[in-house]
């Protein structure tokens, strides 16, 4: 499911950053709560074999450029076929963020998958990748 | 600004010890001292990344102090995550570039291998943004990012394990260091996968060690010509790059500015290779190599201890071993060596060294440049 992220941004440099932070990291400004989809491509993503206490391996962790510019770090449920530049959704379970590959398949067992039940986040989905073919 | 210099350097064999940190931190400091000629400092400024957590001991300046035999001394402790020992020498040098103090001792250490590996890691990891930290991220988990961004700009798996060969080749040279032992590259690029795309003989190890210099007002035979600091933000998703790290750039713009001379100046570096790939960042920014010319230069072998530019003669992080607070000195007792003549069985012909420290995730950096008198 394709999820709305609570971020922030500086009304100075104009900086998104996610979570939402109180002060900009490069201005002393209270910054603006903004959302983004929670859509982007993978900036860079690794495994973790021997993840901290509280983790189990193979533990992914990606990092995602969410639509407007800022980062995002996420977990994964796999990384096989993920490269840098490639598209993902975003969505939290339990309040924990999860990225998934949107490859073709994937975003057509996406979209039927959860067509039923969530229809207005595939809209989102297919808003934002219909986005991303319209820029380019 | 007065000049500054440093009288005296020594440190610790670095590894396993069972000592107590006071014990490493005393046999480092007593011995920066005699290699001074001091008898007491006026002062003494302190690195300890957490020996709250790792030991269970806080107030550690007075703690150091009273241990030292100094009960008397002003003592401070610094604190910057992995380059506190760098960030030490600083606080230290402004004392005594400020006319405040005219022998100041820096002594650094860590004391961590009486933990476990999971244990360890984690209080390293308490340097790292929350956020970041509560999605399992630890050090190697970020220097797993910056290596899989570091490769797509096309840095070869070969370039990267060459640093590791090259450090532990220099660690074989130098008594104090933990590892004393050669890798292959195929051993590197065999090893076990820690942070995919970084494996295990690209990582550092976790070791114990102290390190101490005596920094004077009164001439002596290394001058402190440069020093600079250089931050970036805490998170690393706040960060537009990944491959260049900004903190090390204004570090070394810094230390230059003040030196007035550049890069090409420096016969010898300590660079903070904590993992390999920071080895090949780190020469380009701090404009020792050229921008991306630095795994063609590592493969090349103009960075081993007979090449155009020395870098890790200690063996570096990754084979001198990475006792936390102690690290920034230990490069610097490495780079007063080299151009002291000191550094037996692998000294390079240096007048000019350079020492780079970074501090957590590249959040705090520092370059320190020193000459020959």
């Amino acid at each position: 499911m394709i999820e709305t992220i609570d971020a922030s941004r500086c009304p100075a440099c104009r900086t998104i950053v996610a979570p939402p932070a109180s002060y900009c990291p490069h201005h002393p400004v209270a910054m603006e709560p903004v959302s983004l989809p929670g859509a982007g491509e993978i900036v860079s993503f690794t495994t973790l074999h021997s993840p901290p206490t509280g983790f189990k391996a193979p533990l992914h962790i990606a990092l995602v450029e969410l639509e407007g510019g800022a980062r995002f770090v996420c977990h994964g449920a796999e990384t096989r076929g993920l490269r840098i530049g490639s598209p993902v959704a975003i969505e939290a379970v339990d309040r924990v963020y999860y990225f998934s590959y949107l490859g073709v398949v994937d975003r057509a067992r996406l979209f039927w998958r959860r067509a039923g039940h969530a229809g207005d986040r595939v809209n989102a989905i297919a808003r934002s990748l219909a986005k991303r073919v319209w820029k380019g | 600004m007065l000049d500054v210099w440093v009288a005296g350097a020594a440190m610790t064999r670095v590894g396993k010890r069972t000592e107590r940190l006071q014990d490493l931190m005393a046999e480092a400091a007593h011995g920066a001292l005699r290699a001074a000629g001091v008898e007491a400092p006026d002062a003494i400024v302190v690195a300890a990344m957490n020996p709250e957590e790792f030991l269970g001991d806080g107030n550690f300046a007075s703690n150091a102090a009273s241990h030292l035999g100094f009960a008397q001394a002003p003592a401070l402790r610094v604190e910057t995550a992995t380059s506190s020992g760098a960030a030490a020498f600083y606080a230290g040098f402004g004392l005594v570039a400020a006319g405040l103090r005219r022998a100041v001792l820096v002594v650094g250490g860590e004391k961590m291998t009486h933990l476990d590996t999971p244990r360890v890691s984690e209080l390293i990891s308490r340097s790292i943004d929350p956020y970041e930290r509560s999605y399992g991220a630890t050090m190697p988990a970020l220097a797993g990012l910056v290596t899989r961004a570091l490769m797509a700009n096309g840095v070869g798996v070969r370039e990267l394990a060459q640093v590791a060969v090259k450090n532990h080749a220099n660690g074989l040279q130098n008594p104090l260091a933990h590892f004393r032992h050669a890798v292959t590259l195929d051993e590197v690029l065999e090893s076990r996968m820690v942070a995919d795309p970084l494996r295990l003989l690209h990582c550092c190890p976790i070791s114990d060690g102290a390190a101490a210099v005596v920094l004077t007002a009164r001439r002596a035979g290394v001058r402190v010509a440069g020093i600079g600091q250089g931050s970036d933000t805490l998170a690393l998703r706040h960060r537009a790059a990944l491959t260049s790290f900004k903190a090390t750039q204004a570090a070394a713009r810094e230390a230059f500015a003040m030196a007035g001379f550049g890069p090409e100046r420096v016969d010898v570096a300590e660079i903070h290779d904590a993992f390999t790939p920071f080895e090949l960042i780190s020469l380009e920014d701090t404009g020792l190599v050229p921008p991306g010319k630095a795994g063609r230069a590592t493969l090349d072998g103009e960075t081993t201890l007979h090449g155009r530019l020395p870098v890790n003669p200690s063996g570096g992080l990754k084979a001198r071993g990475h006792p936390l607070a102690a690290t920034g000195l230990a490069q610097i007792v490495e780079c007063v060596w080299q151009v002291t003549g000191r550094a037996e069985g692998r000294q390079t012909q240096a007048r000019v060294a350079l020492a780079h420290s970074i501090g957590g995730l590249a959040t705090n950096n520092w370059v320190t440049l020193l000459t020959a008198a």
